[in-house]
């Protein structure tokens, strides 16, 4: 047994598969193809949440997205997930779902208390009431509103892996949304005429309208057959296009069956970014509700939903029921539930007559013409309607359940956010969307099209015209032939209903518990403009973006301003039309592939000798070759290389290789030091100004030949500074021929540093005389490295003699290890990161902490390598007067007078016993290699006039405070003496 | 068999660039030296050498192993004075890939549409792919990559993990593109 | 998200496009003075309507284009290389 109100055989679910799951802690059976919503409603439940501000018992309202009230809980192995409607919600052997919103239990709810004061719970009153004091906020008011208003808990379980996700890029002519009559119709029309198309349907069988309806099924059985044989078109069940953006960008949703699941290692949704030529939207339309008092109890329902659920799973959702419409397509579910045996049925038509009344009443139902329900009745569930007759009289039928019909609003989101105008069509009382031929088109029920006859036929005819505008109305195909058409039932038109005035509240809006007294308040206190009213009132702001009752909300606010609805307008529905996990947004670029790691060259070398790595920017760096912390391996790997000699791997570095006859004008041009003037086989050092005269990037240039330079920039802006040089040379000097190339990624450099460091490079670049005098500091050359063609700079960044060698990347181990075999006689080893920074920071070298995009050329003492003569980038406003005053942050050096006290990074410097904002900060600091105590480098107002001073650095975050006092950024060797050894 | 076959040959790469208004000089040079520059857009693939063209009047030059700079120092000498040409061998990794699910496999990265309609065999393009530069070219058994070198570990992860569902077979790393000849 | 047709590479993902500014100013004369080049530096026009555009194709050709955008819609009317006039917006700009 599956459920008791189970009258039939659905099309979706299978009697001989049973499917066993629990909700709120009670096991119950459903069916294979059953939404835990038909499942529920065919075992009798119709309590299955409480609202969310309110507390009121809600029931299941819809058959689809659109669900306002039956919002569940799943409860799976990676904890819980809030907020899963349940009718969309496929239901799997095992299923675990709660209710939300409730506390603490679902039908003994104690907020439920709220609704008895409602009054006092109005549209704006969190904002009016929870204001001060500002404290409050955070520990009173919101834990308090969250216990109460519950938006349902996110709670993965500890230590749980991140559900997989994945996108997927995909490229149409034209994009169909929505797979009814029309889209069916549609779809294959394009594909026939050759064009690629791709048909995206959020339900997990094509058919939309189609399926409500006996009559069509074997035409949709036949479009299906159709368009699986067309190569052309790919159909996309169960994906949501749940957002339009401009020059034909699509997000699309697509949630995955259990055996996709399991092949994709439990991906569950799958993001889709779909670029499409021409969009043609058949979404069709959504039911919409009536406002009358209590029109939230569990047992009202859309119409359509009861036809759907009859349909799709068998399930009747009342034994009993009452039908409250104003058009004529509502009567298909009243008609299609007698067929089924369920009786006897009550109709009330706000109409007096209708063809449809006329059908209803042919076959035995009880129609009530020129009436309206003014109450639904019964607590926790509806046990009876009060009527309102046409002669007046008011009288309560009895009914389990209340399907209600107000009309269809086309669905007109996507053509919105594509950026269609709304019209409003008074002949179906709703607004249809009008797009730009250049984006594509709507068509069916989407734009008022109502009739699956009629919808197919405009569905056909907007797929020509696409082809048409795309070029393929003149191909000449075999075309199926025209499949037949059941045909449409005349109809009556529609008498609009918006509300039925009556007492108790009447909703706009289940989910955010919005009700049309709230919508008349927002009138009142002047929130006038739709937009406004969604804002105060939150009406449309919940999930289900107020799909069944937005178009109600715009027309009580009409009536409130005397207006008609056409001008009030209705708001615009934003991206996603549906929630969506953080997890597809993220797609696959999560865990290890967050961001791509850049390895060096030697990457695998420097693990093999113990390095512990660190992250910078995308780069991984070996930090230090030890795994032990603290400054030990640090200062040993640091006084090698002061004492001796070290190497390092400075691979990371950003390198440009810049050639041509225009080569030497523009690195004069995007260097503020002279390039021009270098010789060639001798490197220089050099700074790029931004055109806002602040430092950018630095680094050295080595000229290789008269029209090829070498360039490095720091690794940080390795990307940044190829950027901007490729922006300067196409934007601001189209006249050089230069030829800019990335070389970051071929060559391997590193740096061999210390006393001893010409006589182990001697012995690895056997060709070059390396003596002082032939090849000095700042010399480079190509050069025979290893036996490998390379190039040798003598540049040092440590403050030691120093030479930095170049090799192909992918031969640098053998260079790197024929350097440690040569350096071995001088006990030569690898330094990292650390030791790196603190050998630069003993000779004041800056690097990104200085040279932070604040600080300009003078401030770190740069300001005579300015050239005086030519044009370069932040030539006249580094002349700017305010970044000469003597008042700015200069780079000075720092050094603790007690020596056994550490700097810290970012400390204030103050002067003693001043109070107030400090003078700088320490940017850089070290403990020193070969002495006691620390030094660091700091930015200090009028920094240069105070060396020698004594002023206190002030770590607030350690709670030290230290007397420091202001010396020379170069503390070692400021005659560059060992540089030039 | 697996939807994704993987191998990584290996290739000697040199950038060549025209000095303005000189890519018909490079096009005359390149021809006498027995080699084709495709227009933009393009790549010529031969059993043991390819030409590319992503960049306008650059093309990358693909080739079997050689000494480290040679090819890139024959060709500026032969180009001196109307192009530059720079040794990339070791700043760019090929990865050859074939088999049924390689555009289902690239279409979980790739922005392009590699429609066999859109992008046939012989096209080539620039594009970003798992956060990573990527030169794609369509060959007749699916499309060979170009991707910086330092970042290839971390494609080539990301490629293996998007490629699991499908199957992946890695296999060994052959010379140069001899499992597709195209002329 | 944006879709720019570069004229080498085709339609193309904004993703691939690097934005570098506003390309209707020019950089003033190396001894215009520091009032031209504070205005090149700082001031911008910010319309409601069409935009004049730099964007630097760093994931595809890498070349730089200039793009002439609409702000309100986003429209894209013409794309060209640095030095090419492109042909003026269309009047009655879609919003
Ligand atoms: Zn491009």
């Amino acid at each position: 047994m599956t459920g008791p109100a189970r009258i039939a055989n659905g099309l979706l679910t299978d009697p001989d598969r049973p499917v066993g799951f629990r909700f709120d802690g009670r096991s119950f059976l459903g069916q294979h193809g059953d939404t835990l919503a038909s499942a529920l409603l065919a075992n009798g439940v119709r309590l299955v949440g409480r609202s969310f501000k309110y507390h009121r018992p809600r029931g299941v309202v819809t058959a689809g997205p659109e669900e306002p009230a039956a919002l569940v809980e799943v409860v799976g192995p990676g904890g819980r997930e809030p907020n899963r409607p349940a009718t969309t919600l496929p239901l799997g052997e095992g299923l675990v779902a709660a209710s939300q919103h409730r506390w603490p239990t679902l039908t003994f709810d104690l907020l439920s208390i709220n609704g008895v004061f409602s009054r006092f719970l109005p549209a704006g009153f969190y904002y009016k009431t929870f204001m001060a004091p500002g404290w409050a906020w955070e520990r009173l008011y919101e834990p308090l509103i969250r216990r109460a208003a519950g938006l349902g808990r996110l709670q993965p379980v500890a230590g749980a892996q991140a559900a997989p996700a994945e996108t997927i890029h995909d490229h149409a002519d034209v994009l169909v949304v929505g797979a009814g009559a029309a889209g069916l119709a549609a779809a294959h029309r394009l594909g026939t005429l050759g064009l690629r198309v791709i048909l995206a349907e959020q339900d997990e069988v094509l058919g939309g309208g189609a399926l409500q309806d006996a009559r069509w099924d074997t035409w949709r059985a036949q479009m299906d057959a159709r368009l699986r044989r067309l190569g052309s078109v790919r159909c996309l069940t169960r994906t949501c296009v749940v957002g339009a953006y401009e020059h034909g960008v699509f997000a699309a949703l697509e949630t995955l069956t259990p055996a996709e699941t399991a092949a994709f290692g439990g991906l569950r949704e799958r993001f889709r970014i779909i670029r499409a030529q021409r969009v043609l939207l058949t979404t069709g339309a959504i039911e919409r509700l009536i406002a009358f008092a209590h029109n939230d109890l569990p047992g009202v329902m859309q119409a359509g939903a009861a036809l759907s659920y009859l349909r799709r799973y068998g399930v009747a959702v009342g034994r009993r029921p009452a039908f409250f419409v104003n058009n004529d397509e509502a009567y298909e579910a009243a008609i299609a539930l007698h067929a089924a045996g369920v009786e006897p049925i009550v109709v009330i038509d706000a109409r007096a007559e209708s063809r449809a009344a006329e059908r209803a009443r042919a076959q035995g139902l009880d129609v009530h013409g020129g009436a309206v329900v003014q109450e639904a009745r019964g607590r926790g569930r509806v046990r009876a309607v009060r009527i309102v007759d046409r002669d007046g009289r008011s009288r309560e039928l009895e009914a389990d359940c209340l399907l209600v019909s107000g009309g269809h609003s086309p669905w007109t989101a996507l053509a919105s956010q594509s950026g269609a105008s709304l019209r409003w069509d008074e002949s179906i009382a709703a607004f249809t969307p009008a797009l730009d031929a250049a984006s594509g088109c709507v068509a069916g029920a989407a734009r008022g099209c109502f009739g699956l006859a009629r919808a197919a036929a405009d569905g056909d005819a907007a797929a020509r015209a696409l082809a048409a505008g795309l070029g393929r109305s003149a191909v000449a195909v075999a075309v199926d032939p025209a499949l037949a058409l059941p045909e449409d039932a005349e109809v009556t038109p529609i008498a609009p209903l918006w509300e039925v005035r009556g007492r108790g509240p009447a909703f706009v809006d289940l989910q955010n518990d919005v009700t049309t007294d709230d919508v008349r308040l927002a009138h009142r206190e002047g929130y006038e403009h739709v937009e406004h009213m969604k804002r105060f009132t939150t009406h449309g702001m919940a999930t289900d973006q107020g799909r069944i009752g937005g178009l109600v909300g715009s027309a009580v606010l009409a009536l409130a301003r005397g207006l008609p609805v056409a001008q009030v307008g209705q708001p615009r529905p934003r991206p996603y039309l549906q929630p969506l996990p953080f997890a597809a947004l993220a797609g696959s670029d999560v865990g290890a592939h967050f961001k791509p790691k850049r390895r060096l060259p030697l990457h695998d070398a420097h693990a093999a000798a113990g390095a512990t790595f660190v992250a910078v920017g995308l780069w991984l760096r070996p930090l230090v070759y030890s795994t032990e912390t603290g400054w030990g391996p640090v200062l040993k790997e640091a006084r090698r290389v002061r004492r001796s000699a070290g190497v390092t791997d400075v691979s990371s570095l950003g390198k440009i290789d810049v050639q041509g006859p225009g080569a030497a004008r523009f690195l004069d041009f995007v260097y503020a030091n002279t390039i021009s003037t270098l010789a060639v086989g001798r490197a220089r050092y050099g700074i790029m100004l931004r055109e806002d005269g602040m430092l950018f990037d630095d680094g050295t240039v080595a000229r290789l030949g008269a029209e090829h330079f070498i360039l490095t920039t720091t690794t940080a802006n390795g990307a940044a500074a190829l950027e901007h040089l490729e922006f300067h040379l196409q934007a601001c000097c189209p006249e050089l021929d230069v030829v800019l190339t990335d070389v970051g990624d071929q060559w391997a450099q590193f740096a061999v540093a210390g006393p001893r460091a010409r006589e182990i490079v001697a012995a690895v670049v056997p060709g070059i005389d390396l003596a002082n005098e032939a090849f000095p500091f700042m010399a480079a050359a190509a050069a025979t490295i290893a036996g490998l063609a390379g190039r040798l700079f003598r540049i040092s960044f440590s403050g030691e003699l120093a030479y930095e060698l170049a090799v192909p990347a992918g031969e640098a181990t053998g260079a790197w290890r024929a350097v440690l075999e040569a350096g071995r006689p001088f006990e030569i080893a690898p330094y990292g990161l650390d030791a790196l920074n603190t050998l630069r920071i003993e000779k004041g070298h800056v690097t990104g902490a200085e040279l932070n995009g604040n600080t300009s050329a003078d401030d770190l003492g740069f300001g005579r390598l300015l050239k005086k003569q030519g044009d370069f980038i932040g030539r006249t406003l580094s002349r700017r007067p305010g970044l000469a005053a003597p008042d700015r942050l200069q780079l000075v050096g720092v050094r603790p007078l007690d020596r056994t006290k550490r700097l810290r990074n970012g400390a204030q410097l103050v002067a003693p016993g001043a109070a107030g904002t400090g003078l700088g900060y320490v940017t850089s600091s070290t403990p020193c290699v070969l002495e006691d105590g620390w030094f660091g480098l700091a930015l200090l107002a009028g920094g240069r006039q105070r060396i020698g001073q004594r002023l206190h650095a002030v770590a607030a975050t350690h709670g030290e405070q230290i007397e420091v006092e202001i010396a020379s950024p170069h503390r070692l060797d400021p005659k560059n003496t060992r540089v030039h050894s | 068999m697996p939807g994704l076959r993987l191998r990584r040959p290996a290739t000697d790469v040199v950038e060549l660039a025209a000095l303005s208004g000189r890519a018909g000089d490079l096009e005359r040079i390149a021809a006498g030296r027995g080699t084709t520059l495709p227009a933009f857009g393009h790549a010529l693939l031969k059993a043991d050498r390819a030409a590319v063209c992503v960049r306008p009047a650059r093309w990358l030059l693909l080739g079997p192993p050689a000494a480290p700079g040679a090819s890139a120092a024959a060709w500026a000498d032969a180009c001196a004075g109307r192009g530059v040409a720079v040794d990339l061998s070791s700043g760019i990794v090929a990865l050859d890939l074939a088999g049924p699910a390689v555009r289902e496999v690239l279409a979980r990265g790739c922005r392009l549409d590699l429609d066999p309609s859109i992008f046939p065999p012989g096209r080539a393009a620039a594009t970003v792919m798992a956060q990573v530069s990527v030169i794609l070219v369509a060959t007749r058994a699916g499309v060979l990559l170009l991707t910086p070198s330092t970042t290839a570990r971390h494609f080539g992860e990301w490629l293996e993990h998007t490629a699991a569902p499908f199957g992946i077979e890695r296999a060994a790393a052959l010379p140069f593109l001899s499992g597709d000849p195209h002329e | 998200m944006l879709r720019i047709r570069c004229p080498w590479c085709g339609v193309r993902d904004e993703a691939e496009f690097r934005y570098r500014g506003d390309a209707s100013v020019r950089r003033p004369r190396g001894d215009a003075g520091l009032a031209a080049f504070t205005d090149y530096a700082y001031v911008r026009d910010n319309p409601r309507g069409w935009h004049l555009e730099w964007w630097l194709h760093v994931g595809g050709c890498r070349r730089l284009l200039k793009v002439s955008r609409h702000t309100v819609s986003h429209a894209i009317h013409a794309v060209g290389a640095p030095d090419d006039h492109l042909p003026p917006p269309p009047d009655g700009a879609r919003e």
